[in-house]
């Protein structure tokens, strides 16, 4: 016996250590190669970690954004911090609006009894199978049309119609894990509909809100297409649309165009490990109730 | 505050309240969703190219009938169910392996979980960009390290030829999707309760027999799930392909959802990309609906 719970634990650090690699690896190989030399970078073999640490590409970044035209570096890096800013404002606002409207559209579908519940539900929900290039053609073209495409304001509100569903989706499941006797105690204390959602189930909610902000944070801040196909200044470039750019580009050396991948994802790694709790409720909620 | 001490007023159906409540989630979707659907129908319906303004023109179906007797149709077609039918299988059959081991109890496990948050948190075009220098003909990682375990004897350009660029699109395509699929496997496999497991190793049955006449019949429903989740989004696939391959080499990687980008957006002509573009959407649809049927059908015998 313990032959065989040795043998069990030597199979799994083994599989663990596969698993390891096979999940870290190629992002830290990313994050390794954006600290080197271009010429290290081209050497063979390669050199698995900076030697010295090399932070030009880093700098030429926040110089290109200062200094514009006049620091000479390409101009994907000279608007890439700009670019990271959209993206910050687009995601936020996608999470904020999205969760407030989420939420006040979840309580219903949760709570209420009224004719036509389920077709609402389900309705919210089909509306993701669509595929987004088939709404995106009529959307660039009204968009253009009315003046509206290039514009941020634009993005955020294509952003919240896809993550929404989801939103909503999630948050109801939430809310029906709250106790009724909590929501019964305040009609009885004479809160209206409204002021029950604003002061016991929100406040109850505030984890399942949490969750439903950074998931939408996240898959806004990763969003392409509708930023790619929108955006025709950098006034509205995404930093996705950055990443683009960059890796479509032949002339670009290999450096900048890895460092613009890295900064790009330090949001979204950051959240996702400092809020995994949150998120991997939010992920296995939002899909799995059904 | 007042609303408190007006004391008891009527209070609104709770239709109306629901409707009321609903209201600013439901116009950004109908807005954004309904409205440039039927947009898109429209479009689909007419000759409509940019390219040649002031001659836009009903023509009925003309364009879906074009398209169904065309090999830029057909060819993209079976390129994206390739690609599709390939995901599906690579994420499902690794995401299970990695479900198995994560159910495990063993030091290091809530790590090794948080770790798979790292591949998910990657937007697309990052992860086209990571593969595209990993998978670099003269300076990628991936290359190097095949050399040095003898398994190739010089630097190969695997996105210029196929299958091989078929192949590794699929496992860029994979690794930042099969976290999710992995959290939801999981979770499916943590509700088997444990006492079934020792009753069936008390009656002798082996970790195989464990596997096929416990773990798999039980979990079939969260299988189900994965299945069709991944099925749509590979059906739909864009991003990876504008960054990594742009279709080729040769179409090879010239999937329905790049046709659509390349007719409507490259060729501007906004008619024949929204036909192609809701063959896609009822594609999507039909094999959503035909997999539900079929794996529902399959849990109801049992």
């Amino acid at each position: 016996m313990k032959q065989h719970a040795r043998i069990r634990l030597v199979v799994i650090y083994v599989s663990a250590a596969v698993l390891m690699i096979g999940t870290v690896g190629p992002f830290l190989w990313l994050v390794s190669s954006s600290f080197q030399y271009e010429r290290q970078l081209l050497s063979r073999p390669p050199q698995w970690l900076p030697n010295p640490v090399v932070l030009d590409s880093y700098r030429e970044i926040f110089e290109g954004a200062l200094l514009g035209e006049e620091s000479g570096v390409p101009y994907q890096s000279r608007i890439f911090l700009r670019s990271f800013g959209n993206s910050f404002l687009v995601a936020g606002s996608v999470a904020a609006i999205a969760v407030m409207a989420g939420a006040y559209a979840a309580y219903p579908l949760a709570r209420l009894d009224f004719r036509g519940r389920s077709t609402l539900l389900f309705g919210i929900l089909a509306s993701r199978l669509i595929p987004g290039l088939s709404l995106a053609i009529p959307i660039v073209l009204v968009a253009r049309q009315i003046g509206m495409s290039d514009r941020i304001i634009t993005l955020v509100f294509i952003n919240l119609s896809f993550i929404l569903p989801y939103v909503i989706w999630l948050l109801q499941s939430y809310f029906k894990s709250i106790p009724m006797e909590l929501e019964d105690a305040g009609r009885i204390d004479g809160c209206s509909r409204l002021q029950v959602v604003n002061r016991i189930i929100l406040p109850l909610a505030l984890p399942g809100l949490t969750s439903a902000a950074i998931l939408a944070f996240m898959l806004s801040w990763g969003e392409f297409l509708f930023a790619l196909l929108l955006a025709e200044t950098p006034a509205s470039y995404t930093s996705t649309v950055i990443v683009s750019l960059f890796a479509t580009d032949v002339d670009v050396n290999y450096v900048s165009i890895i460092t613009a991948g890295v900064i790009s994802v330090i949001p979204p790694i950051c959240f996702a490990l400092i809020f995994q709790r949150f998120i991997i409720s939010g992920l296995l909620s939002g899909s799995l109730k059904g | 505050m007042q609303a408190d001490t007006a004391g008891p007023r009527k209070e609104m159906s709770q239709g109306m309240l629901a409707v009321l409540f609903s209201a600013p989630a439901v116009l950004i979707i109908a807005s954004t969703i309904l409205v440039p659907f039927g947009i898109a129908v429209f479009l689909s319906l007419h000759r409509w190219n940019l390219k040649r303004p002031g001659r836009e023109k009903f023509i009925g179906l003309e364009n879906y009938i074009d398209w169904l007797g065309d090999s830029d149709f057909w060819g993209p077609l079976q390129t994206t169910i390739t690609f599709a039918i390939g995901s599906v299988v690579v994420i499902l059959v690794v995401s299970l392996l990695v479900a198995l081991l994560l159910n495990e109890e063993f030091p290091g496990r809530g790590v090794l979980r948080a770790m798979l948050l790292i591949p998910w948190a990657i937007p697309s075009v990052v992860n086209a960009l990571l593969w595209k220098w990993l998978l670099n003909p003269q300076y990628g990682l991936v290359n190097a390290v095949a050399l040095e375990l003898g398994i190739i004897t010089e630097y190969q350009n695997v996105l210029g030829s196929m299958p091989s660029v078929m192949i590794w699109l699929i496992i860029a395509y994979a690794w930042i999707h099969i976290p999710l699929a992995t959290l939801l496997l999981l979770s499916g496999l943590q509700t088997i309760p444990d006492d079934i497991y020792e009753s069936a190793i008390v009656d002798g049955a082996g970790i195989w027999q464990r596997f096929a006449f416990i773990t798999f019949p039980l979990l079939r429903p969260m299988l189900s799930i994965v299945i069709i989740f991944e099925m749509i989004f590979a059906l739909k696939v864009f991003d990876i392909i504008f960054v990594l391959t742009a279709g080729g080499p040769a179409n090879a990687t010239n999937v329905l959802g790049w046709q659509i980008y390349t007719e409507t957006f490259r060729k501007l002509d906004f008619g024949a990309g929204s036909s192609i573009a809701m063959l896609l959407g009822a594609i999507t649809l039909g094999l959503a609906i035909i997999f539900y049927v079929f794996l529902d059908r399959g849990r109801q015998v049992e």
